[in-house]
């Protein structure tokens, strides 16, 4: 008998062995927390040329331009796409300017926080402008815009890493004149002493998918003095939006330059293609509250303060639409209204 | 047993009459000499004798009356056979016993375990026949590693009982098999009949009835262990058992235990841990009375695969990729657990006042977990690492009409990541999760702890499952044998969540995120448990272990009354079988959900059916001829989960609810003589107005979204043949089946779409493309050829097939078994194996395109329904037992599949519900199908010892 439970006893053991050997957790199902993810410093970046942000967008020139050298880039993260009023995207700035970087995923304030350093590769991204604003992104060869976003995870591992976790960078606080220079463009600052002007930003495209650039497919209502179209939120979710059109809010405003108007199509416009912000004046200049349908604060009420004409605050960061200054908010903790 | 017995008519009627019969081995029907046989009368008196050289019997000169034949046999599993002797001289024919070594050869129910539903899709092979059916042992047991489906039929539609009682699950109607997994030996001893037979336990459906004895004095008798090791499902089980058999003092004790651990060779992440117990005693009053005990339970923990699409395979070179691991603490950490224990008792009594009349009465309860992990995320990326956004083809097409996929540089990274596995993109992040979730502190909840982003959650479905079940039969003096009975069913299954692990987080906020997208400005509509927010003024912040999400009770009663009449006389024998039915359903909402405060909470409309069926057969036989058929009507309530339109949220029921109905028939001619056998079996079975509910994730809608189809009917048909032809070599024998089916859609179903987020019906429309497509003449350039008004030319129509199964199986064998020793080789062919289709892509909606235009290019396009390439496949067995002073048994078998190592045969997977735009916005495209593929070459190898 002996010799025949020697070979099964072998037989036993070598399988109880592949089994445990091949997979851990059958026996345990415990897994230790895994390791604090690597924090990258400025001896990681000792082969790259470091320049600031202000000499990286110094080198767009009249149209996008690809970075061929070794150059890295570092600065704190300013903005977070957790209200939604940025998507896909998040600003860096250092002492000298602040850059919007197109990374291309959602959800990003998860992994880059506010304050934390980033270091970036600039080497094969391209630096390019949109509407007046410089952004860090990939190439687009589409043309359809200057910079495409990043958006393969091995495209940013490559290019974009995370540093430190800080203290989120306080505001500067500019004045009118700052503006509408460059100086401040895509930094995050606070601007005081603003004035509501009853007036909102409203552009929507008839069919989104026909030619977007035709002034018969667009509507804007913008006009001053029409009691901001009776828009009181901050910015019009879809579903608000299409209430509003289709209640007959809009019906006078031209189509394009007139003279059909919004009631003679209000059924046929698709709302899907809009954006509704509001427009505030800083002393003398006038500037729109660049604000998204899809962010979380859409339909939040302006509080009646705001709409009486009080001084307002606002904290984020400072862009540009078409030479005009524009100024996005983060979320709503941007806006402080005296009482 | 009951259809080993064939019988012979003697005309003349006397008060005396005889058996005999031929002992036979069951493969290769070789006689069986020196068998022992012991009758015994209803008085107890025994008479012995032993078979001869050629395995014939006979018993004469019996006075009319029951009788008990034990059959007994080295080496084969002693078998009872109960006769009426009425005047005439019973012919058994062939008594046939089953080798012992041939059973642990086929350890089918180790391929029970294998179930794919991750993919939403239910999916377990129909096993476990253990007849002397070439026919159906094959298509049991050798076809299950192409999942294949006795005549086309949901697994669904196999009744499975356990003493006496139907135990598919009250709320889904899967097949049971998982609750005894790993009890090879507790559950072996069974009976099944296929199709529309006839069944001692209950009218049974159009797909087989398969029970499971489950009492101690069925389990064979001594010590029993083995070791088992294959590479397919895990790599080692070990496996113990003892059985009294019935003792002088009339108990029977049984116990059989097993331990099932580790991965396979081709999937990685998968495997078990798992220990499963049988425990059970009865007790025999004089052959008067019977009361058995049993319990048993399964705990396993077990990691599951999931299904890519092929741009995912071929990226990885492999099609047996799983997405569901990745690395942690240096060790695969599989995200999708299946963790259950459901411990089953079961009490049963049998009382046995005549010889002609017994009664049984069983109660079966069964409870515990049943819990199946998955990651659950807010406001973050997803996490899976298949995700279709991580993918090359999300960012660059060659057809330029895919509109946004224009990035042929990002395509490039991605597929330059996928193939080299940069930075483990293949498989899922858990150290990023913790690092989000370590650095998440979200104020307006708590400014001190951090907030989990990325939690695994466990989806439960908690039974408790009550039956009852009464059981009477009477054998007339003649001719008749009435069998009948009466169920009752109480069935509450609790369905919620629970956090499982919060990785590396504090808490975890229970809201609504989907909701929270659309109703961003109110705190109500976001709240998945509103009374904890009336309360408290806060969604709760819950940790490990506490519910969250949605739970809700699925509530369901059945009760059903039946009767069995069989006749014999001569060469005839008839039945009919009639079964009355009620079942009612209703869910009971355990939280106010914030979308829906007024239907989601307590409880909904009941549901109730009154159901009906009637079956009958006729059979005749000669000599070694024998002819019969089988047909009945069926009608089914419908399924507790395909009832409503949004379980998880809330109470709202699907419209026209209505009873399936069935009509099936069958049609069989048997040949068995010297050793020759053959089977040939026509079918027919055509279903009407069933219901399916598919649900899932779409981020397009960022919501769970369900598709209610209703009013899909199907007809499947086919032949069956099975043979075997013995070869002058002794114990060589040439064994073949082969299943030529055709099962297609006949109707145009109506679909509702609706998602959780929302009260609104997405869509509610027919499925006019489900059963067929039409094709167009194409010229020899590939384009369609239009007539003279413009319209394409009609080519022909297009069926659409019932899926994950394939309709054509064949098998030829060559088995050889003599002397304890036995070994075979089987070629398998398949064909006729079809995707899954999914309604979407069969509505107008879809076929149009956004413009709304017809072209016969869409239609070809997107309503057509995939086949998968047919397939080969080699296997082979070999096996030896020995006997050790006649007292020890000891032996092994071996069995390597796949020997051609083919690893492109797809068994499933299913069709993505969704849509991708042209960038001209004239048609859409379809997203990439998912799928499983069967292993390559793999073996089982199994070493056993008994005494």
């Amino acid at each position: 008998m002996k010799n025949i439970f020697k070979p099964i006893a072998i037989v036993i053991a070598a399988a109880a062995f592949c089994a445990c050997d091949e997979f851990g957790p059958v026996f345990t199902g415990k897994y230790d927390e895994p390791a604090d993810e690597r924090i990258y410093t400025d001896a990681d970046f000792a082969a790259q040329t470091p320049i600031t942000i202000r000499e990286l967008k110094a080198m767009y020139k009249d149209g996008p331009v690809k970075i061929t050298d070794d150059l890295v880039i570092k600065g704190q993260v300013t903005t977070s796409d957790a209200s939604g009023n940025f998507y896909k995207s998040f600003y860096i700035q250092d002492e000298t300017a602040g850059i919007e970087l197109k990374l291309g995923l959602t959800g990003l304030y998860n992994d880059y926080k506010l304050g934390q350093w980033i270091y970036v590769k600039c080497k094969g991204l391209v630096i390019g402008d949109y509407e007046g604003s410089k952004q860090l992104g990939y190439e687009d060869i589409t043309g359809d815009y200057e910079t495409a976003y990043m958006e393969v995870k091995l495209i940013i591992e490559n290019h974009v890493f995370k540093g430190a976790l800080d203290e989120p960078l306080q505001p500067e606080v500019i004045s009118e004149a700052d503006l509408t220079t460059d100086e401040h463009m895509g930094k995050y600052v606070t601007i005081n002493g603003l004035s509501y002007t009853n007036t909102i930003f409203c552009l929507v495209y008839v069919n989104p998918d026909g030619n977007t650039k035709l002034t018969s497919n667009r509507i804007f209502l913008d006009e001053e003095n029409k009691n901001a179209w009776g828009v009181t939120t901050w910015a019009m979710s879809k579903s608000k939006f299409t209430e509003y059109l289709y209640s007959g809010v809009f019906d006078t405003a031209d189509i394009g330059n007139g003279p059909e108007k919004v009631k003679d199509h209000k059924f046929e416009i698709k709302p899907t293609a809009y954006t509704v912000s509001q427009y505030f004046k800083m002393g003398k200049t006038s500037i729109a509250i660049r604000t998204s349908g899809y962010c979380k604060f859409a339909d939040k009420e302006m509080s009646e303060t705001i709409g009486n004409g009080t001084s307002v605050s606002f904290t984020g960061i400072l862009t540009n639409y078409r030479g005009e200054p524009q100024f996005t908010l983060i979320d709503l903790d941007g806006v402080s209204a005296a009482k | 047993m009951l259809a080993m017995l064939v019988c012979v008519a003697a005309m003349a009627q006397s008060t005396t009459g005889g058996i005999k019969g031929k002992i036979v081995s069951r493969s290769g029907r070789v006689p069986i000499a020196e068998a022992r046989l012991t009758l015994t009368d209803a008085e107890g008196t025994a008479v012995r004798l032993n078979s001869d050289q050629n395995g014939d019997f006979v018993f004469n000169d019996l006075e009319n009356g029951s009788y008990t034949i034990l059959v007994e046999a080295d080496g084969f599993v002693a078998s009872r056979v109960n006769v009426a002797v009425d005047g005439f001289m019973r012919n058994l024919m062939f008594v046939t016993m089953q080798p012992e070594q041939v059973l642990a050869e086929v350890d089918e129910s180790s391929f029970a375990d294998l179930d794919m539903d991750d993919s939403g899709y239910q999916n377990i092979p129909t096993v476990l026949s253990s007849s002397s059916d070439v026919f159906d042992n094959t298509a049991g047991y050798k076809f299950s590693s192409v999942r294949f489906r006795q005549r086309g039929f949901d697994s669904n539609s196999q009744d499975v009982y356990l003493a006496g009682i139907r135990l598919n699950d009250a709320v889904t109607g899967y097949t049971p098999w998982s609750l005894w997994s790993g009890l090879n030996e507790a559950t072996r001893d069974k009976e099944t009949t296929s199709g529309v037979g006839a069944s001692d336990y209950g009218v049974g459906g159009y797909n087989g009835i398969t029970n499971i004895t489950g009492t101690a004095s069925s389990m064979r008798k001594g010590w029993r262990f083995s070791v088992l090791s294959n590479s397919a499902m895990y790599r080692l089980r070990l496996m113990g058992s003892y059985a009294t058999g019935e003792m002088d003092n009339g108990w029977s004790l049984a116990a059989n235990v097993s331990v099932r651990v580790g991965g396979n060779d081709w999937v990685q992440g998968v495997y078990y841990r798992s220990v499963a117990y049988w425990l059970g005693a009865e007790k025999n009053w004089d052959d008067l009375h019977r009361l058995s005990f049993s319990v048993f339970g399964s705990p396993v923990q077990r990691g599951a695969q999931n299904s890519s699409t092929q741009e995912v395979y071929d990226l990885v070179g492999s099609n047996f990729y799983n997405s569901n691991w990745g690395w942690q603490d240096g060790k695969i950490r599989n995200s999708r657990v299946r963790n259950n224990h459901e411990p089953v008792a079961v009490l049963k009594y049998t009382w046995t006042p005549t010889f002609n009349f017994s009664l049984d009465a069983t109660a079966i309860y069964r409870t515990g977990r049943n819990g199946y992990s998955a990651l659950d995320w807010y406001d973050a990326a997803d996490p899976r690492p298949d995700y279709y956004r991580n993918l090359p083809s999300y960012f660059y097409n060659e057809d330029e009409n895919y509109a946004k996929r224009d990035s042929p540089f990002q395509a490039g990274w991605a597929e330059e990541a996928w193939t080299y596995n940069y930075n483990d993109v293949r498989h899922v992040n858990w150290d990023r999760m913790y690092n989000v979730n370590r650095n998440n502190v979200d104020a307006r909840f708590d400014p001190e702890r951090n907030r989990s982003k990325y939690v695994q959650e466990e989806r439960r479905q908690d039974q408790n499952d009550l039956n009852f079940g009464l059981t009477a039969k009477y054998m007339f003096p003649k001719y008749f044998t009435l069998k009948g009975g009466a169920t009752f069913r109480w069935n509450r299954t609790e369905y919620y969540k629970i956090i499982k692990d919060l990785l590396g987080g504090d808490y975890y906020v229970n809201i609504d995120q989907f909701a929270e997208r659309d109703f961003a400005s109110s705190d109500i509509a976001i709240q998945n448990d509103l009374q904890y927010y009336y309360q408290y003024g806060h969604p709760q912040l819950v940790g490990k272990g506490d519910k969250y999400g949605y739970d809700y009770y699925a509530n369901v009663r059945n009760a059903t009354l039946w009767a069995n009449l069989g006749f014999e006389a001569g060469q005839w024998k008839a039945w009919v079988a009639a079964q009355g039915g009620y079942d009612s359903f209703w869910r009971f909402g355990n939280v106010q959900k914030g979308l829906f405060p007024d239907t989601s909470y307590g409880k909904s409309d009941v549901s109730s059916f009154f159901t009906y069926r009637f079956k009958g057969g006729v059979s005749w036989n000669r000599g070694p001829h024998r002819i019969w058929a089988n047909a009945g009507y069926f009608t089914e309530a419908p399924l507790f989960t395909e009832s409503f339109i949004s379980p998880r949220t809330r109470n709202t029921l699907a419209s026209n609810l209505q009873t399936q109905k069935t009509v099936s028939a069958d049609l069989s001619y048997a040949f068995n003589k010297n050793n020759y056998s053959l089977r040939i079996t026509g079918y027919y079975t055509y279903i009407a107005d069933q219901t399916d509910l598919m649900s899932f994730y779409d981020d397009s809608q960022n919501s769970f979204t369900n598709f209610a189809m209703s009013g899909i009917d199907e007809r499947h048909c086919g032949i069956e043949l099975g043979f075997q032809v013995p070869l002058p070599l002794t114990g060589l024998s040439l064994q073949g089946a082969l299943n030529w089916g055709d099962y297609v859609y006949t109707s145009t179903p109506r679909v509702i779409q609706t998602i959780d987020n929302s009260d609104q019906i997405v869509m509610d429309d027919i499925v006019p493309y489900w059963a067929y497509h039409s094709t167009y003449k194409r010229d020899s350039e590939g384009n369609v050829i239009l007539d003279k008004f413009g319209d394409p030319v009609f080519d022909k129509k297009q069926k659409h097939y019932v899926p994950s199964t394939p309709q054509i199986a064949a098998n030829l064998g060559l088995n050889y078994s003599n002397n304890y020793l036995f070994a075979g080789i089987d070629l398998q062919y398949f064909d006729k194996m079809y995707l899954d289709m999914n309604p979407l892509y069969r509505t107008d909606l879809a076929v149009l395109g956004p413009d709304g235009q017809w072209s016969a290019e869409e239609e070809e396009y997107m309503a057509s329904q995939e086949k998968f390439k047919h397939a080969f496949i080699l296997n082979a067995n070999i096996g030896k037992s020995w006997y050790i002073r006649r007292k020890y048994n000891i032996g092994f078998s071996l069995e390597v599949k796949n020997i051609l190592n083919t690893q492109s045969v797809r068994t499933g997977g299913y069709e993505q519900t969704r849509l991708i735009d042209s960038e001209d916005l004239t048609r859409y495209y379809r997203f990439d199908s998912k799928y499983f593929y069967m292993v390559g070459t793999n073996y089982m190898l199994n070493l056993y010892f008994r005494f």
